[in-house]
């Protein structure tokens, strides 16, 4: 009986391992990084994959997720077709279990669609358009903070950082806002103008630039003719440092400046130099200079990059990266694979406190699964280094505010 | 008023900015008549190579200008030679093949560079004029001046030396001045590889200005078309101020209409001037017909 | 009975006529159906399918633009507005109005040819290069009025097409009928440029673009010839636009407008192809888009701008060995194979 029963359970083991492993094919578990890895964003594209690597070998040295090793296998992808593609060839050719990304939203949307088509989970990690949860796809999950966690730090900070330093009251505040004119910039500025006129500021105008131009002299003297207090900016690395180039030759000099999401590199740096940026605001993707307390694992983060890459990470972007991965392998080892129902059960489940991670965010999912816990912080340049000022806990103590109004 | 005067002034230096990088292509769309997709990847190139001369070899940028393009005359000499010159009897595949060419250059330098954006750091950079309250940027000054410069002697060469009458000659008409026993193709060569070394010229003036991505050269390139056939073709004067138009029609709709639409009403206004007068505003009427028809 | 007889490009001996236009359909009727062979060949991997469902979209692209780009020997670069206008008015009628795109189609086309009637009126008084640098600028002009117009084409954004999967909707779950689809918009296209060139506009186009003078000279009226051309081409190319909608359903200025990706792709594609030829634009398609893929697919991820690289120098090489376009290679091929298998 007992020989009987072992074979029968021997076969059945085997049969039911060969079912499994036509889903699963190979021991190890492949990760679909979807970003533009060629184009201007390439940069992007590289460092946020960068991120997902270091968060992988962590997990790799610990034994993987679900006692299988994970691999990283990167999608090149700028435009929304080309997002399908590299969809159809990770899923369908390369055995990809859930994809992560992506740099550009309307890359993210496109490529999510038709993830779904193949129900596996799309994990963005850095796109910021509002539409790609709003849309309510069943699939789609996303990690780090958006258009509206930019908007809303840039008001509040605004607010509750800029405006007193400049002895004013918000509601006496006047706030030009200039955006580049393709989604990621306008989608951050209409929700800026609206949050910044609920609090009671005078927003004396609104700017749209193209990122690729080759003279911004004339969004330059617009905001110089409206004389505002604070002039904020959300824009690319070419576009904003053209603008406060020509800030610079134009003399036009508001009392505070706050770049948005780009601004905070090496890059503006050699452009512009430290006596010029002295004082600029960035609200930016969390950096690794943040108290231990805020940002648990940051300055380990710091070192790993530096260890693996030789150098040290040009966009901040990687953090908010390495980060999104560790909570999708949190989420995988806690639904025990990548199925696509329950990857989804468990991340609603998911509560962390912010400050739980190497950016300070925490995690908990809306209904639309937008992490609610993930916020961008922001930094002030500082003799030649970008220091994190706000929110204030996140800001280690003995740092102060610089060049507030700009001299 | 004052405002006025700004946009003015800003929308002068940016036509500056339009011409430099237009003269070269003028020289090269007029005598060679192929579409050179890639003559903003050659102004990327000699920015570049500015930076690494300036930053890593510690060369003055101006005189770093000189041996750039002096590099980008030889690039050109090689780029015309080895793929412009077979192609001669196939208009439509040379306008491929630059197009290959801008692929090509584009995505080297970001496999080099892997899209990091440079850019040069020096005092010259911020120098700015004030003159009665009027601002200009130094560097913007320089390149306005290298660009009147270089047209008025662009001028002087084509007017009064041999090469450069030859290529006059080319550009009237081609078969004409092969029959007139100039050396069509060596006038190619040169032409091509001069208009190159302007680019070079162009990149290394601009470098102080923008910050350097290997994408920068798409930046310019439309604008650069525009100015040439707007200017008129194998007119040098026409080109000048071709670009001054486009960088004051830019700066003053860019103020008073809206930066978003700037690029769109300087493209309306360049296809209405087109054809009101097909040949461009100086250009001869009819050069940029004669020399189409021949295409051997 | 040899010296007297010479082949045609397209092999027909000189002295017996042109072969009825019943066969010709029935002949390049075969080289479609040969071309459903790459289909076939990956039928089961989605991957492949994908990319040649989007070949056979781009074949007919290139092939709508052929009629006044290779016939015509009008080289514009913005039919990128076209494809737009189609993309954008399909989605639009879709998404407001419910209508099927399958009868949405026809309103983008004719919208799309009543804008390039519109704008190609005064561009054509420009030849050669000044009308392509023309067509461009006016593809940068739309560009930025389809950013700004936000009501209607949802500016930066773009529009979203939910996934709504029905026959009706022109939305499937399958990539194979994506590809049957877009197999039958260039069987369409293909076939229509063939009825196109045997007829009297046909040899319009083919005359003013050898030369306009002596056209003009011989009594054509080369405006409304040009314009007619364009109209046709535009129709066909804002099909195409409202089929791409349905098929990727995010549609953005960034991602209509693309000079390389779209615009002058369709230029490149006939090129490679063979311009002016009737199945040039298939095979360049089928040739470019698969090879741009895989070079991504496998590059893309590794050396930044790796696979567009090697893409360039394709290019470079396809220009300066492929001079007369593949077919022109292949047409090249057999005319010496037969004359020396002449008796």
């Amino acid at each position: 009986m007992k020989l009987i029963s072992i074979s029968r359970l021997t076969i059945a083991a085997f049969v039911i391992c060969a079912s499994v492993s036509l889903v699963c094919a190979s021991e190890t578990l492949r990760i679909g990084a979807i970003n533009p890895y060629s184009g201007p964003l390439a940069l992007y594209g590289d460092e946020v994959a960068r991120g997902y690597e270091i968060a992988i070998d962590e997990a790799n040295a610990k034994g993987g997720v679900v006692g299988r090793k994970i691999e990283l296998v990167r999608g090149d992808a700028s435009s929304p077709p080309q997002g399908i593609a590299a969809v159809e060839k990770m899923a369908g050719q390369d055995d990809v279990e859930v994809f992560v990304g992506t740099y550009i939203s309307a890359v993210s949307n496109a490529a999510s669609d038709a993830a779904l088509r193949y129900s596996r989970v799309y994990w963005d990690t850095n796109a910021l358009a509002g539409d790609l949860t709003e849309r309510g796809l069943p699939n789609f999950i996303r990690s780090g903070p958006y258009a509206n966690s930019f908007a809303e730090i840039s008001a509040t900070a605004t607010r509750d950082l800029l405006a007193p330093a400049l002895e004013k009251d918000i509601k006496s505040t006047k706030v030009w806002i200039e955006h580049e004119d393709s989604i990621f910039g306008t989608s951050i500025a209409e929700l800026q103008k609206q949050l910044l006129e609920k609090m009671g500021a005078q927003v004396v105008g609104i700017g749209a630039h193209n990122y690729r131009a080759i003279d911004l002299t004339d969004s330059i003297l617009r905001a110089k003719a409206a004389g505002p207090d604070v002039w904020i900016e959300t824009g690319y690395v070419p576009d904003g440092s053209l603008l406060l180039r020509t800030m610079r030759d134009q003399g036009f000099k508001p009392a505070a400046i706050m770049m948005v999401a780009t601004g905070d590199t090496y890059e503006t740096f050699d452009a512009l130099g430290s006596d010029f940026l002295q004082g600029i605001t960035v609200v930016g993707y969390p950096r690794a200079d943040q108290t231990e307390v805020y940002g648990p694992g940051s300055a380990a983060y710091l070192a790993a990059y530096k260890t693996k890459y030789n150098r040290e990470p040009i966009a901040p972007q990687s953090m908010t990266a390495f980060v999104g991965m560790q909570m999708l392998l949190e989420a995988i080892a806690g639904a025990g694979g990548t199925d696509m129902e329950k990857l989804r059960a468990t991340a609603a489940k998911m509560d962390k406190p912010s400050s739980s991670y190497a950016t300070g965010f925490g995690v908990k999912f809306d209904e639309k699964f937008q992490n609610t816990r993930a916020f961008p912080t922001v930094v002030q340049w500082q003799a030649g280094k970008v220091v994190t000022v706000f929110p204030k806990s996140a800001a280690q103590p003995q740092v102060k505010l610089v060049n507030l109004p700009r001299q | 008023m004052e405002t006025f005067l700004n946009i003015l002034i800003s929308g002068i230096l940016l036509g500056g900015i339009y011409s430099l990088v237009s003269i070269g292509l003028n020289l090269i769309f007029g005598v060679v008549r192929i579409v050179n997709f890639a003559q903003g990847e050659f102004v990327m190139l000699a920015m570049y190579a500015t930076y690494f001369c300036t930053m890593h070899l510690g060369i003055n940028p101006y005189l770093a200008a000189l041996l750039v393009a002096s590099l980008m005359f030889v690039f050109g000499l090689a780029v015309q030679r080895a793929v412009l010159q077979p192609l001669q009897t196939e208009p439509m595949m040379q306008i491929f093949a630059t197009f290959g060419l801008l692929i090509l250059l584009e995505n080297s330098m970001l496999a080099v560079t892997r899209g990091e954006a440079f850019s040069l750091s020096g005092a010259y950079s911020s120098v700015v004029i004030n003159l009665f309250g009027l601002k200009a940027s130094g560097v913007r000054v320089v390149v306005f001046i290298a660009a009147t410069a270089i047209a008025a002697a662009l001028m002087l060469f084509l007017q009064r030396t041999m090469p450069g009458k030859a290529i006059r000659a080319v550009i009237q008409d081609r078969q004409a001045a092969r029959l007139m026993g100039i050396n069509v193709e060596r006038a190619y060569l040169l032409t091509f590889a001069l208009g190159t070394a302007l680019a070079g010229i162009a990149g290394a003036l601009l470098a102080p200005i923008y910050t350097l991505s290997p994408y920068i050269g798409g930046n310019f390139i439309l604008a650069a078309f525009a100015v040439v056939v707007l200017g008129g073709l194998g007119s040098v004067p026409g080109a000048y101020i071709g670009g001054l138009i486009v960088g004051l029609i830019e700066s003053f709709s860019g103020y008073y209409v809206d930066p978003a639409l700037k690029q769109a009403i300087w493209f309306v206004i360049f296809v209405a001037v087109l054809i009101i007068k097909p040949s461009g505003l100086m250009g001869q009427v009819g050069a940029e017909e004669v020399g189409l028809r021949e295409q051997s | 009975m040899t010296a007297i007889t010479q082949t045609l490009t397209n092999g027909q001996r000189a002295g017996s006529g042109p072969k009825p236009l019943a066969e010709m359909l029935l002949q390049y009727a075969g080289w479609l159906l040969l071309s459903l062979l790459p289909l076939v060949l990956v039928w089961n991997k989605p991957y492949w399918v994908n990319i040649v469902a989007y070949s056979y979209l781009f074949a007919g692209l290139a092939a709508a633009w052929n009629i006044i780009g290779g016939f015509g020997g009008q080289f514009s670069l913005g039919h990128g507005v076209f494809f737009a206008i189609g993309a954008y008015a399909v989605a639009r009628l879709y998404l407001d109005l419910g209508l099927t795109p399958w009868l949405a189609i026809y309103p983008a086309a004719g919208l799309a040819s009543m804008v390039a009637v519109l704008i190609s009126w005064p561009t054509f008084r420009l030849r050669g290069p000044f009308f392509a640098i023309a067509t461009m600028a006016i593809n940068e002009a739309c560009f930025a009025v389809a950013n700004y117009a936000d009501r209607l084409t949802g500016g930066p954004r773009g529009i979203l097409i939910p996934f709504r999967a029905s026959v009706a909707n022109m939305i499937f779950i399958e990539r194979w009928k994506y590809a049957v689809l877009t197999f039958g918009f260039m069987s369409l296209v293909v076939l229509l440029t063939v009825v196109l060139r045997r007829s009297r506009l046909g040899h319009y186009l083919l005359a003013l673009r050898e030369d306009e003078d002596t056209a003009r000279a011989a009594g054509i009226d080369v405006l409304k010839v040009k314009l007619i051309g364009m109209a046709i081409s535009a129709a066909l190319t804002g099909a195409g636009g409202g089929i791409f909608a349905m098929y990727v359903r995010v549609i953005d200025p960034p991602t209509l407008f693309a000079l390389p990706d779209i615009g002058v792709k369709f230029a490149l594609i006939s090129l490679i192809g063979g311009i002016g030829t009737i199945m040039g634009p298939v095979v360049g398609a089928l040739l470019i888009v698969p090879v741009e893929n895989f070079l991504r697919g496998t590059l893309g991820g590794m050396v930044p701008g790796g696979h567009l690289i090697v893409l360039g120098i394709v290019l470079l090489c396809a220009a300066l060995f492929l001079k007369r376009g593949l077919v022109g290679a292949f047409t090249a091929v057999l005319r010496r194979y037969w004359h020396g298998k002449a008796p």
